[in-house]
């Protein structure tokens, strides 16, 4: 699909989204393609940060206006072929699009790729992800512009009854979330109610041996899934999976972690109804994720499937990253397909968006000094403790291991001497290992004790216990 | 306001130890010993450089470093950067600054960061969305403008191998060329790999570090700028009705001529944009030596060969003597000062009289052509 931006009066034409021309001041028009040709073609043997798979070929393309687009992939073309994109053929395709600037064209051509009606959705739950505040810039919640194109759509096909539901990681404010993140804005422009599902009614649900609490909304609406795509330190990616877990109580979310959310999150996917993913990588996040200890990808790609195990899949092969473990749990479970390649990519070429990103190191806290000792700790043990070591950026200090959460591995454990341990389930699983700690910090404990304690761990390189 | 040139200076192109201030220093020092006067009596000067991550340098306020290393703070200083016409942009802001003695440097550090990072650099020169996420850097963003006009003119992969096998001849006996004293054979270069369809690695400029500066003046010297022209295009080559020519280019050929009352007939010499060895073919047409198509036949004949009656990148053009972006606009004027006055050496050519450069950033965006006349005799 090649678009331009055209005016008919000036017979001027951009590439970039316009919307009133220069020249006349007159309002511009759409010019998109329905078909393109093939007219040149180059085979690239040189590799790039971008690009690092060689060789691939860019295949320049024309439609019947004369307007004129080069396209990276990997299949073989001659000049003079046809250039067409095939629908998808399965439930659970993947989409993927590169965007060109326009977000709506691009939200409109992924979707359009899928088996899929809209006359399947009348009343819709859109769950994005608001985890802190943030600003859009730093991808660490979904850019409010795919929102504001998606309800658009929504709106043009007929759907009125939206709702926008999400809570942030606790210990956050999920207004103060909303409202940073531009989500709220784009809710109040549309006159649509966002609800934070920290406070909604759940329904009860014995699933594989949990009690999951699942807000209400999930079950009474369709759900379109809107995940920003990014690392995440805990389970190697923030996605369509992940996300969906705030669609549950505090207490549920603590239970998924407790019994080890990289099996866990696979089983209550799987006890979910069916819903749409729409992936957010318009800038998508690297880095030490899915907080704003991450950075932005700059991606620049949507993804969409009723598959949210192949979407994952496919967002973790375009950073080149190892497959997850809860990907590869989900698939043995059947909740969907993790071998790419099984999957049916559609749209744009899986191996023409790859290029390695930084992945998320599982140690990592916004302390250069202490690093994080993750036994898959529940989300309010993970944040508090990354927002206790923030505190105390800027002091020096000796290196040290803050453990959180119950799961533990010898390999974490092996060799590490100043430990801290915070929260109740660290605290107790390393005082039934036996394991030695400096100081153990409750998670009920005021802010400032929490931070004079690791304070003093820090500062103190020959201390070996906190009286 | 007419415009002469005083000196020139220029280092080594290749692979350098030296940090760009030293680079610079060394081109700065001999365009005023050329010139023979002080740094003091320069009214203003005009840098252009590249920015770079991936350099080690991390220096980004470029004419904040070139007054620490002149310790002179009474000359204004201004960067222009207009990726590989940085040079060439810079000069033309130069000629038009009004002030008497200008002094104009370009700048490049590029063999410290690995290939890979260079290539990525460069690519950012391209579009962002359209381009640089489909793959397209320039060997490849060439390759498809190659392919267009080959296509259409009947050109072939000999005339690009008779370019650079003319290039490197030439800079065999450039003692500042990357390839000085190596010899280049017809069969290296067709049988080199390819880098991007059609173009091998023989038909792609090589990346070297380097420093080139000019000093301009309105005191009448015996070179005069006799025409300065700089146009700017749309950015992507894929967006112009017609890829085989650069647009920007044949508009500041033509106003240049205009200016100098000259005609590309009257040119005796040029240094041209050979980042690729089709954009020179493309280049004779976009510049008026060869009509649309006809370019070839002058590589053909051997027109453009130094012993020939147009003599084309007798330095052996960013092919061969090499290409440190910013400064190879300036390093296309070093080498017209040089012929004029008789100091090429061993590749010294006969006719002087008119000398013309051609710049060109991007795959035709920004372009600069200037126009010297020998008032030396």
């Amino acid at each position: 699909m090649i678009v331009r931006w055209v005016c008919e009066k000036d017979k001027k034409k951009w590439i970039y989204p316009v919307e009133r021309c220069i020249y006349c001041k007159g309002l511009i028009k759409k010019q998109i393609s329905t078909k393109a040709k093939i007219v040149g073609i180059t085979k690239v043997n040189i590799s790039s940060p971008l690009h690092p798979i060689v060789p691939y070929n860019v295949i320049l393309l024309e439609d019947e206006f004369g307007n004129r687009m080069p396209k990276k992939t990997m299949k073989d073309y001659r000049i003079g072929d046809q250039y067409s994109l095939e629908k998808a053929k399965t439930d659970s395709a993947v989409a993927m699009t590169k965007i060109k600037y326009d977000l709506g064209d691009a939200l409109r051509h992924t979707l359009g790729l899928l088996r899929f009606k809209f006359e399947d959705f009348d009343n819709v739950l859109i769950k994005p992800s608001i985890i802190e505040p943030a600003y859009p810039y730093q991808a660490v919640d979904t850019n409010p512009q795919i929102l504001d194109e998606l309800i658009m759509l929504l709106k043009e096909k007929g759907i009125s009854d939206i709702l926008v539901a999400e809570q942030s990681m606790p210990g956050n404010d999920t207004v103060a979330a909303a409202k940073k993140s531009g989500i709220l804005d784009v809710c109040l422009k549309h006159k649509i109610g966002v609800a934070d599902l920290g406070k909604s009614e759940y329904v009860e649900k014995e699933h594989e041996g949990m009690r999951l609490e699942i807000a209400k909304e999930v079950f009474e609406r369709k759900v379109i899934n809107l995940p920003i795509m990014k690392t995440n330190s805990q389970v190697g990616i923030s996605g369509a999976m992940e996300n969906m877990i705030r669609v549950t109580s505090p207490k549920t979310q603590k239970e998924l972690f407790d019994k080890d959310i990289e099996k866990t999150l696979p089983l209550f996917v799987k006890a979910l109804p069916g819903f749409l993913t729409i992936g957010d990588a318009v800038s998508g996040m690297q880095g030490d994720g899915p907080t704003s200890m991450g950075e932005p990808a700059f991606l620049n790609i949507l993804y969409a499937s009723r598959d949210p195990v192949a979407l994952d899949a496919v967002f973790a092969e375009t950073c080149m990253f190892p497959l997850p473990k809860c990907l590869e749990e989900a698939k043995n479970l059947g909740v969907g397909k993790a071998d790419i390649g099984e999957i049916e990519i559609v749209g744009d070429e899986l191996d023409t968006a790859k290029f390695r990103l930084k992945s998320a190191d599982r140690e990592a806290t916004p302390h250069s000094r202490i690093r994080l000792l993750d036994g898959k700790a529940d989300p309010a043990s993970f944040n508090g403790a990354l927002k206790m070591c923030s505190s105390l950026i800027g002091i020096g200090g000796y290196e040290l291991y803050l453990a959180i959460g119950r799961h533990f591995t010898q390999e974490q454990l092996h060799g590490k001497s100043r430990i801290v341990a915070y929260g109740s389930d660290a605290i107790s699983v390393l005082k039934n290992r036996g394991i030695g700690v400096i100081v153990e910090i409750p998670e009920n404990a005021y802010d400032a004790e929490k931070i004079m304690m690791l304070k003093s761990v820090i500062e103190n390189k020959d201390k070996t216990s906190l009286k | 306001m007419k415009m002469y040139i005083k000196g020139v200076g220029m280092t080594k192109f290749g692979v350098h130890a030296k940090t760009s201030q030293e680079l610079a220093y060394e081109a700065i020092m001999e365009a005023l010993d050329d010139a023979q006067m002080g740094i003091s009596e320069v009214d203003e000067i005009v840098v252009s450089k590249g920015d770079s991550i991936h350099d080690g340098e991390r220096q980004r306020l470029y004419p904040g470093v070139l007054s620490s290393i002149l310790r002179d703070e009474g000359i204004p200083i201004i960067r222009v950067t207009a990726a590989c016409s940085g040079g060439g942009s810079a000069f033309w802001n130069a000629v038009h600054s009004g002030k008497r003695n200008v002094l104009v440097l370009g700048i490049e550090k590029l063999t410290s960061s690995l290939t890979k990072f260079t290539t990525d650099e460069f690519m950012m020169a391209a579009e962002r969305i359209y381009e640089q996420t489909e793959g397209l850097n320039f060997p490849a963003q060439n390759a498809l403008v190659a392919q267009q006009y080959m296509m259409r003119h009947n050109a072939t992969e000999d005339d690009l191998a008779l370019v650079a096998l003319k290039n490197h001849e030439n800079a065999f006996d450039n003692p500042k060329a990357r390839f000085y004293r190596k010899n280049v054979t017809i069969d290296m270069i067709k049988n080199s790999p390819v880098v991007a369809s059609p173009l091998r690695l023989f038909d792609c400029s090589i990346s070297v570090d380097g420093a080139a500066a000019a000093i301009i003046s309105r005191d009448k010297t015996d070179i005069e700028i006799a025409g300065s022209s700089l146009y700017t295009s749309r950015l992507s080559a894929f967006e112009s009705e017609d890829m085989t020519t650069w647009e920007a280019a044949s508009l500041a050929a033509k106003d240049a001529y205009e200016e100098a009352s000259l005609t590309p007939e009257d040119i005796d010499f040029a240094e041209l944009h050979d980042a690729f060895t089709p954009i020179e073919l493309m280049s004779y047409e976009d510049l008026g030596f060869a009509k649309k198509g006809r370019g070839k036949e002058l590589i053909r004949e051997g027109i453009t060969n130094i012993n020939g009656k147009l003599p084309v990148n007798v330095s052996g053009g960013l092919k061969a003597k090499g290409h440190p972006v910013s400064a190879t606009g300036v390093s296309q004027v070093y080498e017209i000062v040089r012929q004029m006055r008789r100091q090429a050496g061993k590749r010294q050519i006969d006719k002087t009289r008119i000398g013309l450069t051609h710049n060109v950033g991007g795959a035709g965006s920004t372009a600069t052509v200037h126009i010297f006349k020998n008032l030396g005799g």
